[in-house]
């Protein structure tokens, strides 16, 4: 992923982890609706790293070498695992994750890889398409 | 080659339908939860999908689980032999206990009851920084809260900087970020560590 720039309008590659918003169990019982008030972990979400400059400046994916356009609340990706045929629309409603501390990271599945954490899902999007307990998982994305 | 989800939706289904096809389903085996991957539902306007549920278990009545969810919903959940669960490592169903949190994907059937595919059992994933560490324990600061994370001999595994899982935790570093896929301890702030990734030393 670095090193290009990336508006995600055609479909590229990118890590995705899981993360939960809007009231919950556990550790999850602090998190809010997330930077856009509405997220949910049971809908079909997303945080994004660029969804304003107070939202990049703690993201950071350009120091990854990953230039990424602007996107607000409720836009729409489309994701799919690399290593699966299913794929699903999500929305951003989050800012995140946090590019800048896994840059160069890479992740695969049988032979399809990726790098750099581009995109977190909430846990019934991840789970659309993927296993909570993997973590991490690489995906092709587009808008 | 038979799509696993058609398989595993057909055994579920089976399941609930027919005491008899109990025995086929274990034949069988169980699947993995990668493979419930599930054709795009349909989903409301919040975009919230039938399909998916997260709460705390607070009753079982044999093989359901009863679930109360954040938002105060109720759901029942039909654990068969054909789920698969995990709680901080792939186990069974008798090991979901009252008080425990959840999440759970499968098919809602027309009764309003969920039948899982999958649960997963008081799974946490926490972006943190590693506080301090001592003897099989990480102490980490998540958004600013303390929570202690446990090492579990024989289960916890570091993957560095997307390398493979290994038993070494020994490039950890104080002060580094981390995540955390873990399995909380029901109303405490202490966490089973199944995976912890974090960039190599």
């Amino acid at each position: 992923m670095g090193n290009e720039t990336n508006s995600v309008q055609s479909a590229t590659t990118a890590e995705t982890s899981w993360f939960c918003c809007g009231g919950g169990w556990g550790p999850c019982g602090s998190a809010g609706g997330g930077a856009c008030g509405n997220c949910q972990s049971g809908s079909y979400m997303c945080a994004w790293p660029n969804t304003s400059d107070a939202c990049f400046n703690i993201t950071r994916p350009d120091q990854c070498g990953d230039n990424l356009l602007r996107w607000g609340c409720g836009h729409t990706f489309y994701v799919r695992n690399l290593c699966g045929a299913n794929e699903i629309a999500v929305r951003i409603a989050d800012c995140g994750p946090h590019t800048n501390y896994w840059c160069g990271e890479r992740s695969c599945c049988s032979g399809n890889c990726a790098t750099d954490r581009l995109l977190d899902l909430t846990p019934a999007a991840y789970s659309a398409i993927g296993n909570l307990s993997s973590g991490i998982m690489p995906i092709s994305v587009h808008s | 080659m038979n799509n696993p989800l058609d398989r595993r939706r057909f055994l579920t289904s089976a399941v609930l339908g027919s005491a008899g096809v109990v025995a086929g389903a274990t034949a069988l085996g169980s699947l993995a939860p990668e493979a419930v991957a599930a054709p795009m539902p349909k989903l409301d306007k919040n975009g919230i999908d039938p399909n998916f549920a997260e709460g705390r278990i607070t009753a079982i009545n044999g093989s359901m689980l009863m679930v109360t969810a954040s938002d105060r919903s109720f759901h029942r959940i039909q654990l068969t032999k054909a789920t698969s669960v995990w709680k901080l490592r792939p186990t069974t169903m008798d090991q979901a206990k009252v008080g425990d949190g959840l999440y759970a994907r499968g098919v809602r059937m027309p009764d309003g009851v969920l039948a899982a595919d999958a649960l997963w059992l008081n799974i946490v994933n926490l972006e943190a920084h590693i506080v301090s560490m001592g003897t099989n324990v990480l102490h980490l600061d998540h958004n600013g809260n303390r929570l202690v994370g446990h090492v579990v001999p024989g289960t916890t595994a570091a993957v560095y900087n997307g390398t493979p899982a290994v038993r070494d935790l020994s490039m950890l570093q104080v002060g580094k970020h981390a995540q955390v896929i873990g399995a909380w301890r029901p109303d405490t702030n202490e966490v089973d560590i199944a995976t912890v990734y974090a960039a190599a030393a």
